[in-house]
């Protein structure tokens, strides 16, 4: 499988202090590549950095064989970032947010109205908004907005979709619902680069893991390489044997 | 172009919100009814008087004291035969402001040259500065008194003189020169219909200023309270067009929102004024200022309307970076203060003091602040100083553009997240 994003060398500091160190790592097409690790590991700091939010101190980033720092505008056209903390527009109608957001990418109102359709579609998937899409976004659970931002990532089904923490503080049934979400979208054909705390979530969605801790990636490869490598009966054991 | 009208749209209807339309249309009620309120009390003020009298003397010179005052704007509501308690009774019941009680003796004491007193009591009804008229009133029926007395006097006494040319022997003919403009009336004439003429340029400019600014900074204090700034920013829209669009919003909302509460603004002073306006202009203020050339022509008009467009350019360039300062909501209400200090302070110094008559570095200071530059435009195209105009004009684009590089410089780079001030503890950037 061709890398869709191929990074080497990335450093990032912020003054005097190192959030990343030199990191290594690929994403290859149709994967779900993983970055785990403690608070402050320097997780958020690479995916902004790849999101074209943040500029790297150091290092080189290729996305589909192109600088991601020399035309970040061909980057953000083709890939979508989830922030952890990600709100929406409280004032706006869930389905008027979606359509705004659709106008960014789409080409034509044929191709918004598909976006948006295929958000809507997302958005039916487990739990239904439904109705909901109708009304202001100020009124929504946690759930049901982390829903539509994530339909709003996948609408365009981006070449990568950049997930931070993408089920951080939801129930059981709603990260269930978003996990599910991901997988149908990367069978489709878009490649995930996600970071999360929650191992269970990795494992059930992740290609490929990257332990990371102190901005240096320590250990990488499949959940089943990695398990076997540390024997380990799952990747919190990894963790704990990779950062010790 | 597509995708800045997207945003261009979304971030107008982010600030027409309900709030903002009820805001607006309450202060067009509010100040309609202060205005009205207030010129019907003025009314009250300017209009006849009613005022009891109590004539004990009854002698020629009281009737035409009397007299002299019914023609002095004054309805004399005759008291004659009751006591001064009676008097004081009837008065209060039938609404005047004032009982004139003139004593026994009183005519006797104006022909014999004696001091004559009357008494004067005034009903208080109201503490209201307006309402309290009470004292106006008495003032205005001494002095009236005074006069008719006085010229009585004389007219007795000189027959064949004019009691005003003897009161005032010496008459003034005042010249007012500006530039090469020469015309009849006084300074202080010309002083207040200039502060009448151009009372609303700063305070329009203030308004604009301060309503805009506090929008853009309140926009991206908003996009980051709601974590939607992030998303924002890697959606492939040129940031550049983020700031343009933020900029526009806010200046289109700003300018329509000074101008509702302009309008407000001016049925409230309308009404305050809107007699003694007359007045002036009755007294041909126009005229005179016209003659002395103090008035806006076209160009005057436009160059006024570019140097208070720059200014608004300038504060929401510098809003721009001080909304990126700004953490949330809250954070945005303080980081309005600098800006607020930066208009109030040529406002303030425009009003009180001449600023081409400063010290030296009270004149620098004042001509490094780019919203000096409006007020004093306006002062220099009375006086023809076109030097003074084209370096403030310069001078505020120059400021616009260094700043509008800054506010582009810090959306290109990390500094759009990283860059906050914090004046607590401090928290690590790294995630």
């Amino acid at each position: 499988m061709p890398n869709v994003l191929t990074v080497r060398g990335l450093k990032k500091s912020f003054g005097s202090q190192v959030a990343v160190a030199g990191i290594d790592f690929e994403v290859r097409a149709g994967e779900v590549f993983a970055l785990i690790g403690p608070n402050g590991a320097g997780k958020t700091t690479t995916l902004r950095i790849i999101a074209t939010l943040l500029t790297a101190t150091a290092g080189e980033i290729k996305f589909l064989d192109q600088d991601l720092c020399k035309d970040p505008d061909f980057v953000r056209e083709r890939i979508s970032y989830l922030p952890e903390e990600a709100g929406a527009y409280k004032d706006m109608k869930g389905m008027d947010y979606l359509h705004f957001m659709a106008n960014f990418y789409a080409r034509t109102p044929e191709e918004e109205k598909t976006f948006v359709d295929r958000a809507v579609e997302i958005t039916k998937l487990g739990e239904p908004l439904g109705d909901r899409l109708k009304t202001k976004v100020g009124t929504y659970s946690k759930g049901m907005t982390r829903k539509v931002l994530l339909a709003r990532a996948l609408m365009t089904k981006p070449v990568l979709a950049i997930l931070d923490e993408p089920t951080s503080g939801l129930d059981v049934l709603n990260a269930l619902e978003i996990r599910e979400i991901v997988r149908k979208y990367v069978k489709e054909g878009t490649s995930v680069l996600l970071s999360s705390h929650n191992m269970l979530e990795i494992e059930f969605l992740s290609d490929r893991v990257a332990i990371i801790d102190k901005g240096r990636i320590l250990d990488s490869g499949t959940p089943a390489e990695l398990k076997e490598k540390h024997r380990a009966a799952n990747l919190e054991e990894v963790f704990r044997s990779s950062v010790r | 172009m597509k995708k800045f009208a997207n945003l261009l749209k979304k971030e107008i209807k982010e600030l027409v919100n309900k709030q903002l339309v009820f805001t607006l249309l309450f202060m067009l009620v509010l100040y309609n009814f202060i205005g009205q309120v207030s010129k019907k009390e003025i009314q009250k003020i300017v209009g006849v008087q009613t005022i009891s009298a109590l004539d004990e003397d009854g002698s020629a010179s009281s009737q035409s004291l009397l007299k002299g005052l019914s023609s002095a704007r004054f309805k004399i509501l005759d008291q004659s035969g009751k006591t001064k308690e009676q008097a004081l009774e009837a008065a209060k019941a039938n609404d005047s402001k004032l009982l004139l009680v003139i004593p026994k003796g009183f005519g006797d004491s104006l022909t014999a040259f004696k001091p004559s007193q009357i008494e004067t009591y005034s009903f208080m009804r109201t503490f209201s500065l307006i309402g309290a008229r009470g004292q106006i009133v008495v003032d205005g029926v001494i002095s009236a008194l005074n006069n008719v007395l006085s010229n009585n006097f004389l007219k007795e006494r000189l027959p064949d003189f004019d009691p005003q040319s003897l009161k005032n022997p010496i008459k003034s003919k005042d010249f007012v020169v500006v530039r090469d403009h020469v015309a009849q009336g006084s300074a202080t004439q010309v002083a207040g219909l200039m502060s009448q003429q151009s009372m609303l340029i700063p305070i329009v400019l203030m308004m604009i200023v301060i309503y805009s600014s506090q929008m853009v900074i309140s926009a991206i204090a908003m996009e980051k309270q709601n974590k939607t700034l992030e998303t924002l920013l890697t959606v492939p829209i040129k940031r550049t067009s983020i700031i343009t669009a933020k900029m526009l919003a806010a200046g289109l909302v700003g300018l329509i929102s000074a101008g509702v509460y302009m309008f407000a603004f001016k049925g409230f002073v309308g009404g305050m004024t809107g007699d003694i306006a007359k007045a002036g202009a009755q007294a041909g203020g126009g005229a005179l200022m016209r003659q002395l050339g103090l008035t806006f022509n076209t160009t005057g008009y436009i160059v006024l309307g570019v140097a208070m467009f720059l200014a608004i350019l300038v504060a929401l360039a510098l809003a721009m970076i001080l909304g990126v300062l700004a953490e949330d909501f809250r954070s945005a209400q303080t980081m309005i203060m600098p800006l607020i200090f930066l208009v109030m302070i040529p406002y303030f110094i425009s009003l009180f003091a001449d600023m081409n008559s400063l010290s030296l570095p009270a004149k620098i200071l004042i001509l490094a602040i780019p919203f000096s530059h409006p007020f004093l435009v306006s002062q220099n195209l009375y006086l023809g100083n076109w030097g003074m105009i084209a370096f403030g004009l310069g001078y505020m684009f120059v400021v616009f553009v260094v700043l509008t590089i800054i506010a582009a410089r810090i959306f290109s780079t990390d500094k759009i997240l990283t860059m906050k001030l914090r004046l607590g503890k401090k928290k690590p950037a790294v995630a």
